[in-house]
């Protein structure tokens, strides 16, 4: 069969992999500067306490030091990624007058070095006034519990409502009616490289930032809201982000402290959180209290469902706002459920905030979702396949008042699916096979300042040579972005990836794009980057025209560096001559095109949905509980594949992080004290722990995106909780609703199991 | 942040005694440094002498004789005793322990008598050394000493060894004949401390019908590597059968002494000494009845 395109769909390197692994690759930790100075933050020791004084006299005095600020010698701005809900904006970053978790900055220091700036902050002397704290959302919620902020009665920091469909009487048709309660835990990014930035403000009053972020914009805009700059005289650079899952698009305290020190001075401040910092203090999954209620009748058909959920906001809003509206949406996905109710609370609590990461709130609607299904399920005696099949959404689907699904393979995806699952013939005994359906929006229709619509935009310039600059938005963080671009960029333009110089992680050059989140990169900059290089090469074609004479100048393409009569490809010119020609002709301007894209009108949450199914084959001991994944097979509908190297990498790295968020990670505290800081006691999942892992190809195009191409980057994080817990479901006999799935638990359950037959 | 100190590095066991009794206030020893290290870091432990005996001649040993049995030097490491072809050949329970200690990075530096001076109750060696009945040398400035190494851990952390003592060797005698020694240790993440662990060494008869020895060590179960002596002795005398092993694994969760925390309650921990106790008697008993 030919090929329908020469670049995409054909696994591609990642275009800075060399430069990774030579460590030539510079992200903000090697970055180092003349005079530059090191710094460290004070953090809260306490949960809940007012700051009646902070004494930085002897820390200053220290040999070595260079500046401590304190809340004191910021501008006193509640700061939040929510420039258009003021209310939603709480966080100071220093804190001046209370401390709200432990962890919560409340002075910096610069110093000559690491060590003395750390000195530094033992001399500091903070005089706390300690109050009472509250923990667990649905202990804070309570009428008289501790309040963390004036303006939020029993704090409630955001409540959601989504509803549609008669409720009330879905339920009374239903034949069958089940009720659960779920818990869904925390979980930490721990991205590769921890947070940090090196700031260097010149007394010209132009500041540029070197950080690790999703997103250069975002910080740029933020630092200015607090800094009282111009957004362009900020200039933030990320060139290379060491891993970021949700935890780098919201101003962090290492940017924001080493802004203000580095202001103070007019000298480069450095600061590198430790791994420490990172977990006490970098934001984490929101831990969820989910009630969900399904009726259905005696077929399987879902007829109502009411879910409401409690989730563990911390002492911020954060992005803690948007997990709380798409875990409610999501908890429907990918179904059609006729009536749904939902009713997020979202508590303050004096833990170290809640926020964005990889899912958004998806995973936790998906395990509680699924697993809730394949109880219903077998309660009716349905094949899980078989009841998801029933339900599954389709294309042309429209949730009533909140988007419309135009590409959908989720019924490819089941069928596939349950080919699979035969094919793994008769399971040896304590062992299961659990499936999981989900979907994922390609990023958000919505955005949090200035507009309220995600926009994306790319710059094209074709050098004389038939080089080709290509200038994004978007942040590379490790997921493949930059390829993606480089990829759709030749395609649309005709030319080898290797054609293409990429210019991004930098505001001073970079046309703007709002970053790397809710799985944005590849539609909305995908779309921009194709826009820029469709009106680059129409520019080139042009040139070509004189010389081929087609009847209009598309019936003129470029493919594989020629330019030739789509009609009769053989007649043609090779690419180079023409632009070379062309420039020439234009007294040496390069040709340069801008391409953009904003979703508007497209539905409250995406333009476009990916879908999948997938399915966990788990082993349980049944003498210790312990639970060995074995295989994983999944069925991902991201419309166009781009680059099939790069959604393998995706769907490994989502198996690793999501397995771990089923089974081990966790974050136990003890009042708001976080009890595993560290990667000894954190457990994070190892190679030896990985199942051996499959993407089932499915073939789907999505009109909306580059080339029909969908999300493939959070979505495939949704589905492994719930596909793990009714793989152990269907070992075991046991259904465990409170993540992580620990052997423990499923021992517990399975003691309970037993004892209940004997009786 | 690790705090300023005093490096010093001995090359003879002499060299290092003395620098041990010379600062005999404030020093550390460091060998490869893998626990120690973290604990620097943490600022749990600030010394202001860390002596390093990494590079003390004669101390990176593994010597077998069929008269002594097996001795280990103390900055022997975990690596060095994993590759090494005597264990394989007379020890194999010690290289199924060091193929699950750790990764290859902390089993290339770490050290058997770090690991043991470290004191740590989830450590692997401690409880497979006991179980092969092995005994560990000190000295100091003016004497040698001998100890069982079950008497050489006194609580979470600490041992038996004194200020101004170094760790010499580990010494293994030559198992008795009809003997096997197993070692499995539970945990969720491979290769990480366990959350419980069980060694089991089983001597049979000459017939290999009847258990004339037996000694079961839990590991991460008590504030120390311990011995479950009241199921060793229940095991003594006996022919194997299912339910003598579900009473020697139910005796063997009695004495465990166990602590709750992060990673699994008291009462779990109980259960997997129970699901690993019979588990490892088993396994001992069946390859002690077909080897030498
Ligand atoms: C990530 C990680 C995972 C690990 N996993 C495991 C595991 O699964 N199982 C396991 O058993 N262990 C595990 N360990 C522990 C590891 O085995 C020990 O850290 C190592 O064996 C200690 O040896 P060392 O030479 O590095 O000791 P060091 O860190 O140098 O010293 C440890 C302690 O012993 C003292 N000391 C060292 N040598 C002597 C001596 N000769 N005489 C007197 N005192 C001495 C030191 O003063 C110090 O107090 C792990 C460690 C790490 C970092």
């Amino acid at each position: 069969m030919k090929k329908k395109y020469t670049v995409i769909d054909t696994p591609v390197h990642n275009i800075d992999g060399i430069a990774k692994v030579t460590g030539r690759a510079k992200y903000t930790f090697d970055v180092t500067l003349p005079n530059m100075l090191h710094g460290k933050i004070l953090r809260s020791p306490h949960p809940h306490a007012k700051i009646l004084n902070i004494d930085t006299s002897k820390a200053e005095a220290l040999n070595g030091v260079k500046a401590v600020v304190t809340g004191k010698d910021t501008l006193g701005v509640k700061q939040g990624i929510w420039r258009r809900y003021k209310e939603l904006c709480d966080e100071e970053i220093l804190a001046r007058s209370k401390v709200r978790y432990i962890g919560e900055p409340v002075a910096a220091v610069a110093a000559v070095d690491e060590d003395t700036a750390e000195e530094a902050l033992d001399l500091i002397e903070v005089e706390y006034e300690l109050l009472q704290g509250v923990f667990e959302p649905l202990e804070a919620i309570k009428e008289g519990a501790p309040q963390l902020h004036e303006h939020a009665e029993r704090n409630i920091n955001v409540t959601r409502h989504i509803e549609w469909g008669d409720v009330e009487k879905g339920f009374k048709k239903a034949d069958y009616v089940r009720e659960d309660w779920f818990r869904c835990s925390s979980q930490a990014h721990v991205c590769m490289e921890t947070h940090g930035a090196v700031a260097s403000f010149i007394p010209e009053g132009k500041l540029t930032v070197w950080t690790s972020t999703q997103s250069h914009y975002y910080i740029q805009v933020l630092l200015a809201g607090v800094l009282d700059l111009k957004e362009n005289d900020i200039r933030v650079i990320s060139r290379y982000t060491g891993g970021g899952f949700g935890s780098k698009f919201e101003l962090d305290s290492a940017q924001f402290c080493s802004s203000l020190l580095s202001m103070k001075l007019c000298k480069p401040v450095k600061i590198i959180l430790t791994r420490e910092e990172e977990f006490m203090a970098t934001k984490r999954r929101t831990p969820m209290f989910y009630y969900v209620r399904a009726g259905v009748k005696k077929d399987g058909t879902f007829l109502a469902k009411e879910a409401r959920v409690f989730t563990e906001g911390g002492a911020y809003t954060a992005m803690g706002a948007t997990a709380l509206y798409l875990t409610g949406f999501f908890q429907t996905f990918p179904y059609v459920w006729p009536s749904y109710r939902y009713d997020g609370y979202r508590v303050y609590t004096n833990t170290a905030p809640t926020s964005a990461m990889r899912g958004f709130g998806a995973p936790q609607a998906t395990f509680t979702a699924e697993t809730q299904i394949d109880l219903i399920a077998d309660e009716l005696g349905i094949d899980p396949i078989e009841i998801r099949r029933k339900n599954g959404m389709y294309p042309g689907y429209e949730v009533p008042g909140q988007a419309y699904i135009q590409s959908c393979g989720l019924s490819q995806c089941l069928d596939k699916i349950e080919d699979w699952v035969k094919s793994r013939g008769k399971l040896p005994p304590n062992r299961g096979i659990g499936i999981a359906a989900y979907g994922f929006m390609s990023g958000g229709i919505f955005n949090w300042f200035d507009t309220p619509y995600a926009f994306s935009s790319a710059l094209v310039q074709v050098n004389i040579d038939g080089k080709v600059d290509l200038y994004i938005g978007s942040q590379d963080m490790g997921q493949g972005s930059n390829t993606t671009m480089a990829m759709i960029c030749a395609e649309e333009l005709g030319v080898h990836v290797e054609d293409i110089r990429l210019h991004m992680g930098d505001t001073d050059k970079c046309p703007v794009d709002l970053g790397a989140w809710g799985s944005r990169e590849t539609l909305m900059q995908g779309n921009a980057v194709k826009r820029a290089a469709a009106e680059a090469k129409r520019q080139i074609m042009e040139f070509a025209v004189a010389k081929m004479a087609p009847n209009i100048v598309y019936d003129l393409d470029i493919k594989d560096r020629w330019v030739h009569l789509i009609a009769r490809p053989e007649r043609g010119l090779s690419y180079y001559d023409v632009v070379k020609e062309a420039i020439r002709g234009k007294d040496g301007q390069p040709i340069i095109a801008r391409g953009h894209y904003t979703p508007h009108r497209k539905g409250m949450i995406s333009p476009a949905y990916s879908f999948g199914v997938q399915a966990v084959e788990a082993e349980v001991e049944p003498e210790t509980g312990k639970i060995t994944l074995k295989h994983c097979a999944t069925a991902h509908d991201c419309g166009q594949v781009i680059n099939p190297l790069g959604v393998k990498g995706q769907l490994e790295g989502a198996i690793a992080m999501a397995a771990g968020y089923g089974f081990t990670e966790d974050l136990p505290m003890d009042e708001g004290k976080i009890l595993n800081p560290n990667l000894v006691d954190y457990k994070l999942l190892r190679a030896t722990e990985m199942p051996e892992t499959e993407v089932v190809e499915v073939e789907t195009y999505e009109p909306e995106g580059p080339f029909g191409a969908k999300e493939a980057g959070e979505g495939l994080t949704n589905p492994t909780a719930g596909a793990l817990s009714n793989a152990v479901y269907h070992a075991t006999g046991v259904s465990i609703k409170d993540l992580p799935i620990t052997p423990e638990k499923v021992l517990e359950a399975l003691r309970e199991k037993n004892e209940k037959k004997e009786k | 942040m690790i705090r300023d100190f005093n490096y010093l590095r001995a090359s003879t066991v002499k060299e290092a005694l003395d620098l041990l009794e010379q600062h005999k206030d404030d020093y550390k020893i460091i060998c490869g440094g893998q626990s120690l290290l973290i604990l620097m870091r943490q600022g749990l432990v600030a010394p202001e002498y860390l002596i390093d005996i990494k590079n003390i001649k004669g101390l990176n040993t593994i010597n077998f004789d069929r008269k002594n049995g097996l001795r280990i030097g103390a900055t022997t490491t975990h690596r060095a005793v994993e590759k090494s072809p005597l264990i394989k050949k007379h020890y194999s329970v010690l290289l199924d322990m060091e193929e699950n200690l750790a990764s290859i990075q902390t089993r290339n530096w770490g050290t058997v008598g770090g690991n043991l001076a470290h004191g740590d109750p989830a450590g692997d060696p401690g409880p497979v050394f006991i179980a092969l009945n092995a005994a560990v040398k000190m000295a100091n400035k003016e004497r040698e000493r001998t100890l069982p190494l079950e008497e050489f851990f006194i609580d979470y952390f600490e041992t038996a060894l004194e200020e101004g003592e170094l760790l010499l060797e580990v010494q293994m005698p030559i198992p008795p004949p009809k003997t096997a020694t197993v070692y499995e240790k539970f945990n969720i993440i491979k290769n990480e401390l366990g959350i419980v662990s069980v060694a089991a060494s089983i001597t049979l008869d000459e017939n290999g019908l009847s258990c004339k020895d037996a000694r079961v060590v839990l590991g991460a179960a008590a504030p120390t590597p311990k011995r479950a002596k009241k199921a060793e002795q229940m095991l003594v005398g006996q022919t194997l059968d299912e339910k003598l092993l579900d009473k020697v694994s139910e005796k063997a969760s009695q004495e465990a002494d166990p602590i709750a925390d992060i990673h699994a309650t008291e009462a779990y921990r109980r259960s997997m000494v129970k699901a690993l106790a019979g588990k490892m008697v088993k396994k001992a008993w069946e390859q002690a009845k077909t080897s030498a």
